[in-house]
């Protein structure tokens, strides 16, 4: 391979976010001054957005939904799914086969009705990961976006207290940064880097930058009126429930406390508790995550 | 310390729910037939609750699951011999589409734009579909990609660079533009 081919194939990782540590350095660095993976970054770039921006490709109908849920009910209860294939595919044949427009189908009413009434007994749980599944997302083509430097930071301040104050009046909920509570001689593991305001839905959320030695760290908040933390690996930890997904290699954390939820994205390489640990040493040392 | 959930099996199974829409998706790229595509979701859940016991803890729940689908789907062909293909042309206006903005004329083209992209994918041979699906649309890595697909992770970056240099041939082509007409395809 040789190097122009090298700098394509770096090209095409890069995107996909499969370069990592040093590999990743260098290819930053490189890039910062050659123009031809600039250029071949940005065509890679366009098309990508144009994909994304077509997600879902196709979205399952209502109808598949309900049957996937009846499917899963049925199996849970100690029914097998073939026994409710079977009876639904019996009732619609019965339904279908019947004199329809002789005889009022009540079969068929049946039947409709009976998709319908598993289908909304699942509703709630449907919203709540639909909403859950769109925060994460959300989270993670801010992180990401930032990262390309299409988000550039609206503040730059490593104080807690400058941000809060920035986004006092900006964000439609009420927002506080903790104050560090490092002692004169710790090491902190990561540093604030600034902060801005992202669309979310309706309105805006915040999102909080922090860098690591070998990464950064992108904390979105929003209202938890408009935001779920739901599904995932869940951890307890001081009352909260944390939900861990991993998602096109990076980490999202997600939990709601106090009216707002809060979604953590970085691109480390562990388990949800060691994320957590990366801040919070303190907290394994006390003993303070378990398992649910 | 274990760090899976716990919760009850209801939970487990609905948590599989979110997945629904990408392997739809994914179904519609392999047989390229609606209802073939919704029988396929259908049994891959079928499977994966009755393989759910198996699942390992902190084990990668949506790349499991579009490997059963793949292997449900495979296993059919190979029953039938022959791979039933049937053009979706005259079933795709029934699709929904997913909204992505409030403005009526946003919206139409968001429309327009997502109909291109489709038509575009569905122009692609088989295995050039499968990966782009998997990395643009699930953003699954390339090693989950390789395990779904069962090749190497060298191949799945091969595949898509191919996959990609062809869709962007075809989109500039639908869209008479040269945005995304970088590099020919070498197949």
């Amino acid at each position: 391979m040789n190097a122009g081919d090298e700098h394509s194939h770096n090209v095409s990782l890069y995107l996909d976010n499969e370069l990592r540590d040093q590999e990743l350095e260098d290819f930053r660095a490189h890039l910062a001054n050659c123009a031809d993976c600039k250029s071949q970054l940005e065509e890679e770039h366009a098309l990508a957005d144009l994909l994304h921006r077509s997600r879902p490709l196709y979205r399952a109908s209502d109808e598949l939904r309900a049957r996937v849920i009846a499917t899963q009910q049925v199996s849970v209860s100690g029914h097998t799914p073939d026994r409710l294939r079977e009876r639904v595919l019996r009732l619609l044949k019965q339904s279908m086969g019947a004199s329809e427009f002789t005889v009022f189908p009540w079969r068929a009413v049946a039947t409709i009705a009976l998709v319908f009434v598993l289908g909304m007994a699942f509703v709630p749980t449907i919203t709540r990961h639909a909403r859950a599944a769109s925060y994460v997302n959300t989270a993670l083509t801010t992180h990401r976006r930032y990262l390309d430097g299409k988000l550039p930071l609206e503040i730059e301040s490593d104080s807690p207290e400058a941000v809060t104050a920035w986004f006092a009046g900006k964000v439609p909920f009420d927002f506080r940064l903790p104050t560090s509570q490092l002692l004169p001689n710790d090491e902190p593991a990561y540093r604030q880097v600034g902060a801005r305001l992202v669309n979310y839905g309706d309105s805006y959320a915040a999102l909080v930058s922090f860098a690591m030695k070998n990464d950064r760290i992108s904390l979105l908040v929003a209202s938890s009126t408009s935001a779920e933390a739901y599904g995932g690996e869940e951890i307890i930890s001081r009352g909260l429930t944390f939900h861990y997904h991993t998602k096109a290699g990076f980490n999202v954390i997600t939990w709601t406390t106090h009216g707002l939820t809060y979604a953590l994205v970085s691109g480390l390489h562990s388990s949800a508790r060691q994320s957590c640990l990366v801040c919070h040493q303190n907290m394994a040392d006390k003993g303070e995550f378990r398992e649910q | 310390m274990s760090l899976t959930p716990k919760g009850s099996p209801v939970v487990e199974a609905a948590a599989g729910i979110e997945h629904v829409d990408g392997l739809f998706s994914y179904a519609l790229v392999l047989t390229r037939n609606r209802s073939e595509a919704e029988d396929l979701v259908q049994e891959t859940y079928v499977r994966a609750i009755r393989a759910m016991g198996s699942l390992r803890a902190g084990s990668n729940v949506k790349g499991w699951l579009f490997t059963i689908l793949r292997n449900v789907w495979f296993n059919q062909l190979r029953q039938r011999r022959t791979a039933k293909v049937v053009a979706m042309d005259g079933e795709e206006g029934a699709m929904d589409f997913a909204e992505t903005a409030k403005d009526p004329y946003a919206s139409y083209a968001s429309k327009v734009e997502q109909e291109q992209v489709r038509k575009a994918i569905q122009q692609l041979p088989a295995d050039f579909r499968e990966v782009i699906l998997l990395r643009e649309f699930e953003e699954l890595s390339y090693q989950e990609i390789a395990a779904i697909l069962d090749c190497p992770a060298g191949t799945v970056m091969s595949r898509l660079a191919r996959a990609r240099a062809k869709l962007r041939t075809l989109l500039s082509a639908a869209f008479k533009t040269s945005d995304f007409a970088g590099k020919e395809v070498m197949e």
